[in-house]
């Protein structure tokens, strides 16, 4: 499998990570099918894997293990009092981005 | 093993330059023509234009990597990988030249010791790397190691042998041992010959060894 | 903690690797194992082989690394954020947007105007930390001194330009951070892992790419096949596929520097130093080379490029200029 780095989406895959463990907390796996069932991206392993352990090691996200019916025990990630903290401040950047965009799409479509 | 690579590849590097080995090979080849009804004469001439054929491909080569190897040192290799690994590379061509030489003067001639024949080849083949090597470590520039190299294999082939200055030639060795293969001479020269030859290569290969590893020597800057 | 992986399954040999990588890489090993247990068991959780889910072993192990290392979003990481001196405002514009100020051609030594465009100085493992130090460092031929007194600081995650004009020595000066060269005086301190390429020259004309990338990596202990494996894919970062039977003497230039790039890299240096590297680029390759330094900067190496264009300087944190100090 060839990981591809996918520009466009690497500045947004820590919101919608923070964003989705806000929700509710979830483990790796099931974080990626629920990006997939957003319509988002389907991202390969080799990107979310090192994105969750780099929240981890931020302090943003919180990790505990649980075992799961299939057999091996999944290790579960939970948004801390920093994540959510950094998930209002970037949620509220991409507000800004998105507005923006918006605002200019309409503005060159209305003519 | 760092060093076996290098001398794969220096090997590789060599033989895609197809038209400088086939003067190499030929070299010799005229060297032993052109004296061919001389029976001891030309199997000497042959194992001299083969010294220089090998020196002379050694010194090339290593110049010519000249802006490698302290890429390679920085990148984790020793200096005995490095020229360790190019030596080898060499002298075993060399020794595979020589091995193919002394069948063509097994099949042409029939000297009286044809193995101290072959000895006497592949003994200059294995001092003559080293020789070249040493040179190119002296002089780094092209134009003034192949002038040197002219130099001491011109002395090497005009000198007497009794003489010192015969004496402090590389090549010396060959020439006892030849006397030995051809003239029929008692053993002392064989084991003259053996000496000389072990001396000659601890010399240039440690030679070599020394001054490429002060040329390529890397500071111990402290961490930060 | 889960146990061990048990070395007689087939998928235990990809975590073999990514451990040894790791190891190779410089981690420690108490971390290195940790990380192993962590990718057995995400690979697990997704019910793939971890060949299928990341790639080669050593590659992805790389790009772990690599992504670990990289600068979080900076209202996260940087509560203090440098203010800028030197002319112009500091502008941040965030990870979404393109280069940041321009810098004027009149900059005198060791000037440092902020954090640059991007997602700013690397704040991973062994952030800020100093990687080279130059102190009092001069070099003089016979009677002709090149330069005196330099003073020089690089730290990790960040990129530094040194200028001037021709002859002032900058390749020299990188030459002794390289420690190719003695400095007549001063002192250097460097980090061990250090890459260098240099400004043309520097590979061997008779092998192909791919025999460069065996020899360099059997130099830094990697083994041939993975050797090459980095080699193509590093390569392929800079949109280069090596062709594997043309002689490194038939590149062209531009091609040739990437080669240049890539061996220079090949060892995971923690410290890059670049002579003028892009001779012979176009202007693509030339894009590609500097998000190649963004990306190594973001991964938290060091990076030093010697350079005469002033269009460059916008990519750099700090620069500085070797003519003015003189």
């Amino acid at each position: 499998m060839v990981i591809a780095p996918r520009p466009w989406l690497h500045g947004f895959l820590d919101l919608c990570l923070l964003a989705m463990l806000h929700e509710r907390p979830d483990y790796g796996y099931g974080l990626a099918q629920r990006l997939a069932a957003a319509g988002v991206a389907d991202v390969p392993g080799g990107t979310l894997y090192p994105a969750l352990l780099r929240l981890e090691q931020q302090g943003l996200a919180e990790p505990s293990w649980h075992p799961s019916e299939s057999g091996p025990r999944r290790k579960y990630y939970a948004v801390t009092a920093a994540g959510r903290a950094a998930l209002d401040t970037q949620v509220a950047e991409w507000h800004q981005f998105r507005d923006g965009i918006d605002q200019l799409v309409t503005a060159g479509a209305a003519r | 093993m760092t060093a076996l690579v290098v001398a794969a590849l220096s090997a590789r590097e060599v033989g895609r330059r197809r038209v400088a080995l086939a003067l190499m090979v030929t070299l010799p080849l005229w060297f032993y023509l052109l004296r061919r009804e001389a029976e001891g004469q030309s199997i000497r001439m042959l194992t001299l234009g083969m010294g220089w054929a090998v020196s002379a491909l050694t010194l090339f080569v290593v110049n010519g990597s000249r802006s490698v190897d302290p890429r390679l040192r920085l990148t984790g290799a020793s200096t005995l990988d490095v020229i360790g690994g190019r030596l080898l590379a060499l002298t075993g061509g060399g020794v595979v030249l020589a091995l193919g030489y002394w069948v063509l003067v097994l099949a042409d001639q029939r000297p009286d010791r044809p193995w101290a024949a072959g000895l006497m080849m592949v003994l200059t083949a294995v001092v003559a790397a080293p020789l070249g090597s040493l040179v190119a470590a002296l002089l780094p520039r092209e134009l003034e190691g192949a002038l040197a190299l002219l130099s001491i294999c011109a002395v090497q082939m005009l000198a007497d042998p009794p003489t010192l200055a015969a004496h402090l030639m590389p090549f010396w060795s060959f020439r006892e041992l030849g006397t030995y293969v051809v003239d029929g001479a008692d053993a002392g020269y064989l084991w003259r010959a053996l000496l000389h030859a072990a001396v000659t290569w601890l010399i240039c290969a440690g030679g070599t060894y020394a001054l490429f590893a002060w040329r390529l020597r890397l500071p111990r800057y402290p961490e930060p | 903690m889960t146990p061990a992986p048990h070395r007689g399954k087939p998928e235990s040999g990809w975590a073999g690797r990514f451990e040894d990588e790791l190891l190779r890489l410089g981690l420690q090993p108490g971390r290195a194992r940790e990380l192993t247990e962590e990718t057995t068991q995400q690979a697990a959780e997704s019910a793939t082989a971890p060949d299928a889910l990341f790639g080669p072993a050593h590659l992805y192990a790389r790009h772990l690394l690599t992504e670990l290392n990289t600068a979080p979003h900076p209202a996260i990481a940087n509560p203090n954020p440098r203010p800028a001196p030197g002319p112009g405002p500091y502008l941040d514009p965030g990870p979404y947007l393109g280069p940041g100020p321009d810098l004027g051609p009149d900059l005198g030594p060791a000037l440092d105007p902020g954090p640059s465009p991007g997602l700013g100085p690397g704040y991973g493992v062994g952030h800020g930390a100093v990687r080279l130090r130059l102190a009092g460092v001069s070099k003089r031929y016979r009677r002709r001194t090149v330069f005196s007194n330099v003073d020089l600081t690089v730290r990790a995650g960040e990129v530094t330009a040194i200028v001037g004009a021709n002859g002032c020595g900058k390749s020299t000066l990188l030459r002794i951070c390289a420690g190719l060269v003695r400095p007549s005086d001063g002192t250097v301190h460097r980090t061990r892992r250090v890459g260098f390429v240099p400004q043309d020259g520097g590979t061997a004309g008779w092998l192909t790419a791919s025999e460069h990338f065996t020899l360099f990596g059997a130099a830094a202990g990697l083994a041939y096949r993975r050797a090459r494996s980095t080699g193509e894919h590093l390569a392929g970062r800079l949109a280069w596929r090596p062709a594997p039977d043309q002689l490194a003497q038939h590149l062209s230039g531009g091609t040739r520097q990437k080669l240049n790039l890539v061996l220079g890299e090949l060892h995971a240096p923690d410290l890059l130093l670049l002579d003028e590297p892009y001779q012979g680029f176009d202007q693509g390759t030339y894009l590609d080379f500097w998000r190649q330094v963004h990306a190594w900067r973001d991964a938290g190496k060091a990076v030093v490029v010697v350079t005469h264009l002033l269009h460059d300087l916008q990519h750099a944190d700090h620069v500085y200029d070797l003519g003015a100090a003189a």
